[in-house]
């Protein structure tokens, strides 16, 4: 009757871990959501900064969404996907509502001078192992889907923006995107 | 409008990158997701794919972002977590009222004495009925709030378990895709079941949930689960969980069955 085993909560389980954990700190176990935060601070203030590209007001932006995680963590629920796209969704969403205002948005443009637009995802994505997979599958794409995708993701452009800063037409750049996540997807095997 | 639903679709990929250009869209899109399961998966697809981007451009955070947060968070209360499913009590059944005195009064006028005791009758026999109905309504009512009673106690009950110093969650692919996920407390001898992505099934068919002994002791019906709610189901709490128990679900004929027949079988998960 026993076939197939389940998966649990084991460390090396990254994504089963950090539910878990998230669970705990659900409950208001302080010490699990430091073990939350020890895991996801990177990639939240990471990604934050990319996006909003200003270092102090990034790190405010990442406090905000860390306490957000905090009080919401009964809402995360495991069957809609995993703690880590709770949390960068959440963090992501921020980091757009900062730069969308107008006047946001008007200040950021001024920095692009120091700091490139992110058309090169190449050169955006680190160089860690881990991040070495999702290189090469980003080089699986075509250009104009990389450009798309890293122009809205990484640059917090909406897709009206993105059509605007490359000359395209809206309908063309939304299959763009939606083409290139489905072969980021199988690329990077998600299910 | 077939053209409009496929224009809204294509979109999956721009709602997961947050690129939609108004509030208004995102609330037409989320419109759209409601209704549709393969846009959900799409979705979510995109946000896990979204979150290994996310990943790849992790950079260390200041130190003093890590002191400023765990401040925040001594202080701060957390919100529990939304349950709106209690609002669904049963319908109230609406009375008719005295309906046809008007036509009465203009037969008055044409008729002798003697129809005007039938109508009169007539009218009475109606007045009684309606009288009928109001009690009828108001017991209907008095279930409704009986119901809606049991669902908040179900759902506290629910609550309990999730939140239980000793809850583990464990969560299975089933053989047929889509997911099963327990949250298990052994000290309530509790659990709670939702699922998610379970495909939908044919006319006549429903899924059913199982609660398995150890080997030589009982298999016990659980209940069928619910039609999925934007593909997920639950929570259903299931309560008396002994150690070496085993929940599963199975694909049965509409109405269940006593026992689960073995290839209906898709997912075995230890419920204890």
């Amino acid at each position: 009757m026993r076939a197939s085993e389940p998966e649990s909560l084991r460390p090396e389980e990254g994504d089963q871990y950090l539910d878990g954990l998230l669970a705990r700190a659900a409950r208001g176990d302080q010490a699990a959501f430091e073990a939350v935060y020890d895991t996801l601070a990177g990639p939240v203030y990471g990604l934050i900064l990319r996006v909003v590209r200003d270092p102090a007001q990034s790190e405010e932006v990442s406090q905000e969404v860390l306490l957000e995680v905090w009080r919401t963590a009964a809402r995360f629920d495991p069957a809609k996907g995993t703690a880590a796209t709770w949390v960068l969704t959440i963090a992501h969403r921020r980091a757009v509502d900062r730069v969308r205002s107008a006047a946001a948005a008007t200040a950021r443009e001024q920095r692009t001078a120091e700091v490139p637009v992110p058309h090169d995802v190449a050169a955006i994505v680190e160089a860690s192992l881990d991040a070495q997979r999702v290189r090469e599958c980003l080089e699986g794409l075509t250009e104009a889907q990389r450009e798309s995708i890293a122009l809205a993701y990484y640059g917090g452009f909406s897709y009206r923006q993105v059509g605007e800063r490359l000359g395209t037409a809206l309908s063309t750049i939304k299959t763009r995107i939606r083409d290139g996540l489905i072969r980021m997807r199988d690329c990077l095997g998600v299910s | 409008m077939a053209l409009l639903r496929n224009d809204q679709h294509t979109l999956t990929g721009v709602y997961a990158l947050d690129a939609l250009d108004t509030a208004a869209e995102v609330a037409r899109f989320e419109r759209h997701l409601n209704r549709c399961d393969s846009c959900t998966g799409e979705v979510r697809g995109f946000r896990e794919t979204a979150t290994r981007l996310a990943m790849a451009v992790a950079q260390p955070p200041p130190a003093s972002l890590r002191a400023a947060v765990m401040a925040d968070v001594a202080r701060t209360r957390q919100v529990p977590a939304t349950e709106d499913r209690a609002r669904h009590a049963r319908r109230m059944a609406r009375p008719t009222l005295l309906p046809r005195l008007a036509m009465a009064g203009a037969a008055l006028g044409l008729a002798a004495a003697i129809v005007l005791a039938v109508v009169l009758v007539n009218t009475n026999k109606q007045l009684n009925q309606t009288q009928q109905q109001l009690g009828q309504t108001q017991q209907e009512l008095s279930q409704a709030k009986r119901q809606l009673i049991l669902t908040q106690t179900q759902l506290a009950a629910i609550n309990a378990v999730r939140t239980a110093a000793d809850a583990t969650l464990v969560t299975k692919a089933t053989k047929i895709g889509g997911r099963v996920t327990l949250v298990k407390s052994a000290a309530k001898r509790q659990l709670v079941v939702t699922t998610s992505g379970l495909p939908p099934l044919k006319a006549g068919k429903v899924y059913q949930l199982w609660l398995i002994g150890a080997p030589g002791h009982k298999i016990r019906s659980e209940g069928l689960l619910a039609t999925p709610r934007g593909g997920r189901t639950g929570p259903v709490l299931i309560s008396g969980v002994l150690a070496g128990d085993t929940l599963g679900v199975s694909v049965q004929q509409a109405g269940g069955s006593i026992q689960p027949t073995l290839p209906a079988v898709i997912v075995l998960i230890p419920a204890a």
